[in-house]
């Protein structure tokens, strides 16, 4: 019955969490399960991969998903997994935690890879820390082993309709001592860079301020914000504080990072490393951020945002 | 819980967690891919200092009072000091030479043993992650350990009579929950700028009372349930794709980025 | 011999460099270009405590040692030569004299809102016709019954335009000559006869305000001598004893800085394809510029330990001056060549460090005069 479990806000990660998930499975020789507290979720658990979906009653409209922990604890008691995995939303890292302290498990923190070493009869986990200068391979003892994986590290598991699977139903009513008394959407936020799903990075190499507008005319077609290198805030005052990237100012996590005229001093590519795809303009061959890109072009700015910005308007449309 | 003479508001007593930790700044990539920590200095956990200040901010408008709690070895008292200068009356030290690369799971079970039966509190604060592990963890598995409610990413605290009012952050925006008291709260570090101490604090923070707590104080043992297996440097190094300074390459390029699902 | 500060003087270091951060860095650039006085930087450091550190609590001073205050003027400086200026002279040659000289109601009167942030103070000693040669002074100070009568001219006064508590010397016994002659008075500002003259529009330390300071029948009260009648030179010699640790503290901090500037500079610019770090002229630079910077910074800390000893550190303080000041002066034209042309630009920060450099080596004392000292007290 022992398995390994996922759990995730959002169904979009349950997706993700059950493909790594039936790769540990595999690797333990144990079932996978998931969690969710939504019939039709719980179909698409099963046919993504899952042998048993654990359905929690639905929570009050005042209540969070912390008033399942005390469940899904004892169900852990009772169960003893191997191995939970959590999506590392915000109230997934919490919850994450919280399910650790009650069962006394250890737990890596978000994961950028995972494996199962048969040997040590644990996970095996690769996470960032010292702000990204470093890499640490952790391995948990005990049971169970928890994870968190940030949204997006891992592909979607692939669906197949013919997928059977088990649907347990769980009784027990959520409770929690925390009443949530309203919901804000955020509203979209200028200049919060950290959330963004893609940035533009202006650096010294822009040689003039009235390029920034192109600047943001691009990151307005990519969906995404405007930050800049320590120099244009602190030097050239082109832009404010808060957008700068860097290991003294924001780290981002973007899905795409365009650099412009961006040098690449290391101060600044820590905060951009963590970008799923790095982009480089800048006339220098040499400058370091070639070296940190996926791509990059060796050209001159003013020829080279007028094109982007036709190229990528032209494929937006 | 202090009854104020006024009536209505309460005032609480609140403890505020920080770690001292190594200052990522100073650390530098050595030989094989290792990481050269040879000239390392240290600091109090940037998102500590935000918790610390919470707890300051909301002693001015409610009164009560604030004491700082941290764990580490015995000579890590400059962190005490750097910790009183910013506000808090007193401060708590946890110390024990083996307290050194304490993972998540000791520090929240070590905390939860120095203040069961030993501090009051009404309120708990911590960061929600250490600069340097940023496990995100301590919190919330200390407030489980202590049966005590816990919200996390708080972006601003209220006091209302015998419950707080908390503003925390979620994926889709904000959420305004209520949790009753004792409880305890991660903050964001955009709840608030902390304050830079004034050189009298820094001064005054050497008169200010700590008690100590040994190893032999608490019941342990602290088992550790994560093992760092190893550490090295982050590689920066990507594919390095170069295109074409010209129309031709341009278009090569979003549609590389088009193919990654970037656009 | 503990050459370790001690936590709480790193404490003290760290906060002026985070205070110095946040507020001083934004505005270092513009209020050189504008020769402009940064008040509310000025008001905020007094808010915290920071202008009035050796002095004790009785007076609102925070009572520290005077190394650890010669290490928040090094860390001061670092960010802006010109504000940490304008703290060292308020704190070592306004204060000071008041603090060392001045009887029980006058620190009570003046010392403390020097202390406290509620006034700033300036120096004025020094006259058109009488640098280092303070004997050719010209300014007369008449006793009139119960007050003096104060006539002459200032030059260079520092902190002059903006001033509230003004330190001023000149005769009241000219027969007498130079070592008993003089005498020293606190002039608050708006007293009848005192007025800001001609401002100096300098190559460096521009956010400093300079200016001449005109007495024409300045009539002060007796309660306002410092000390007694005669200890005028005494006064200002034993102010500059002091004043120079801080000088020679400000010019390690822009000497810093130069460093900070250089390094950071080399290991991005990149020149026949690789960054100008890997260029052994351009490491040698840099070791030697690192190498004299901490040499400086020993030689201001030993000074001032002396002084927090209660051991005689008048050459000691000299030595650090000269050595640091030329040392200063010689590390930012290193930095702005390090940085090439683009050192020589406005908007990077070492044009405005070789500028602001030059002046450690002719205020409060001559790199001359300080060697006149020094040669005194060794040949002696």
């Amino acid at each position: 019955m022992a398995g390994v479990w996922i759990l995730a806000e959002y169904i979009e990660q349950s997706k993700e969490l059950l493909n790594v998930g039936r790769e540990l499975a595999g690797q333990v020789g144990v079932e996978l399960a998931a969690w969710t507290w939504d019939a039709a979720w719980a179909d698409e658990c099963l046919a993504h991969g899952a042998d048993e979906v654990f359905l929690l009653p639905p929570l009050s409209v005042d209540q969070g998903l912390d008033a399942y922990i005390r469940i899904i604890a004892e169900k852990a008691r009772t169960i003893m997994p191997e191995i939970i995995l959590v999506s590392s939303t915000l109230k997934g890292k919490e919850l994450a935690a919280r399910l650790a302290g009650r069962l006394d498990a250890g737990m890596a923190s978000e994961c950028q890879g995972l494996r199962w070493d048969g040997e040590k009869n644990s996970l095996l986990a690769e996470r960032l820390l010292y702000g990204g200068a470093g890499v640490q391979t952790v391995s948990c003892l005990g049971r169970p082993q928890i994870a968190t994986v940030p949204p997006r590290t891992y592909e979607v598991a692939s669906r197949s309709e013919a997928k059977g699977g088990r649907l347990t139903e769980i009784s027990e009513q959520p409770s929690s001592p925390v009443a949530i008394l309203e919901r804000k959407s955020r509203e979209h936020q200028t200049q919060d860079i950290t959330r963004a799903k893609a940035v533009v990075c202006v650096g010294r190499g822009m040689e003039n301020q009235r390029d920034l507008e192109k600047a943001r005319k691009l990151a307005g077609l990519i969906g995404g914000e405007v930050g800049c290198t320590r120099p244009i805030a602190e030097e050239m005052h082109w832009m404010p504080e808060d957008t700068c990237i860097g290991l003294s100012g924001k780290i981002i996590k973007p899905d795409l990072y365009i650099g412009l005229g961006v040098s690449g001093q290391i101060q600044h590519l820590i905060g951009t490393r963590d970008a799923r795809i790095v982009c480089a303009v800048n006339t220098d061959e040499n400058a370091p951020i070639f070296a940190g890109a996926d791509y990059g072009i060796v050209g001159d700015l003013n020829e080279i945002l007028p094109m982007l910005l036709e190229e990528i308007g032209a494929v937006k449309k | 819980m202090n009854q104020s003479l006024r009536g209505d508001v309460e005032m609480p007593n609140i403890l505020c967690c920080y770690k001292w930790v190594i200052d990522e700044a100073y650390i530098r990539t050595g030989p094989a891919q290792a990481l050269d920590m040879s000239v390392v200095d240290y600091k109090i956990s940037d998102y500590d200092k935000n918790a610390i200040e919470e707890a300051m901010l909301l002693q001015e408008r409610f009164g009560g009072s604030v004491a700082a709690i941290t764990i580490g070895r015995p000579d890590d008292t400059k962190g005490l000091k750097d910790a009183l200068s910013r506000g808090p009356q007193k401060a708590y030290f946890v110390n024990d030479p083996s307290f050194e690369k304490l993972e998540p799971a000791q520090t929240a079970a070590i905390l939860a043993d120095a203040i069961t039966g030993r501090i009051e509190y009404d309120l708990i604060l911590c960061g929600e992650g250490s600069s340097d592990l940023y496990a995100q963890q301590v919190g919330p598995r200390l407030a489980e350990k202590l049966g005590i409610p816990c919200i996390s990413y708080a972006v601003a605290i209220n006091v209302e009579g015998s419950r707080l009012k908390v503003e925390r952050k979620t994926e889709e925006g904000l959420e305004v929950v209520a949790v009753p008291l004792p409880a305890l709260i991660t903050v964001a570090p955009d709840i608030n700028t902390p304050r830079i101490p004034g050189l009298r604090d820094t001064l005054a923070a050497s008169k200010k009372p700590v008690e100590e707590i040994g190893l032999t104080d608490l019941p342990g043992p602290y088992e550790a349930r994560i093992q760092t297996v190893g550490i090295k440097a982050a590689s920066l190094t990507r594919n390095g794709q170069k295109f074409s300074a010209d129309k031709a390459g341009v278009k090569a390029l979003v549609e590389a980025l088009q193919k990654d699902g970037a656009l | 011999m503990d050459f370790k500060l001690s936590e709480e003087q790193e404490l003290v270091r760290q906060n002026m460099r985070e205070f110095a951060q946040t507020y001083v860095d934004p505005i270092a650039a513009e209020i050189d270009e504008n020769s402009r006085y940064p008040e509310e930087v000025i008001k905020r450091l007094g808010a915290m405590g920071w202008m009035g550190m050796p002095y004790p609590a009785e007076y609102q001073g925070a009572g520290t040692d005077y190394l650890t205050y010669a290490v928040a003027v090094e860390e001061l400086s670092r960010s802006c030569a010109a504000t940490g200026f304008t703290m060292s002279v308020h704190t070592g040659l306004a204060a000071g004299p008041i603090f060392y000289f001045g009887n029980e109601e006058q620190k009570k009167k003046y010392l403390t809102p020097l202390c406290n942030g509620g006034a700033l103070g300036a120096f004025a000693l020094t006259e058109p016709g009488a640098g280092t040669d303070v004997g050719a002074a010209t300014t007369m100070i008449t006793k009139d019954g119960d007050d003096y009568i104060i006539n002459g001219t200032k030059t260079f006064t520092s902190n002059g335009p903006n001033g509230d508590i003004y330190v001023v010397f000149g005769w009241t016994n000219k027969e007498a000559g130079g070592p008993k002659g003089m005498s020293a008075f606190i002039v608050p500002k708006g007293t009848p006869g005192m007025s800001v003259g001609g401002h100096f529009k300098k190559m460096g330390i521009r956010a400093s305000q300079t200016s001449e300071m005109v007495f024409k029948d300045c009539r002060v009260p007796k309660e306002n001598l410092l000390g007694q009648e005669g200890m005028g030179l005494k006064i200002a010699m034993g102010s500059f004893d002091n004043g120079r640790i801080g000088i020679a503290a400000q010019a390690v901090g822009i000497a810093q800085a130069a460093l900070d500037e250089s390094i950071s500079y080399a290991k991005q610019r990149v020149q026949f394809g690789k960054p100008i770090s890997k260029n052994q002229a351009i490491q040698w630079m840099i070791a030697d510029m690192a190498t004299e910077v901490q040499a400086g910074r020993f030689m201001y800390m030993y000074a001032a330990w002396l002084k927090d000893q209660g051991l005689p550190y008048t050459k000691e303080a000299s030595m650090a001056k000269v050595w640091c000041a030329e040392m200063c002066s010689k590390h930012a034209s290193k930095a702005v060549q390090i940085h090439g042309g683009y050192g020589y630009c406005k908007g990077f920060k070492v044009e405005r460090l070789m500028r602001d450099a030059k002046i450690t080596e002719i205020y409060e004392g001559t790199s001359e005069a300080q060697r006149m000292v020094i040669a005194g007290n060794v040949l002696r």
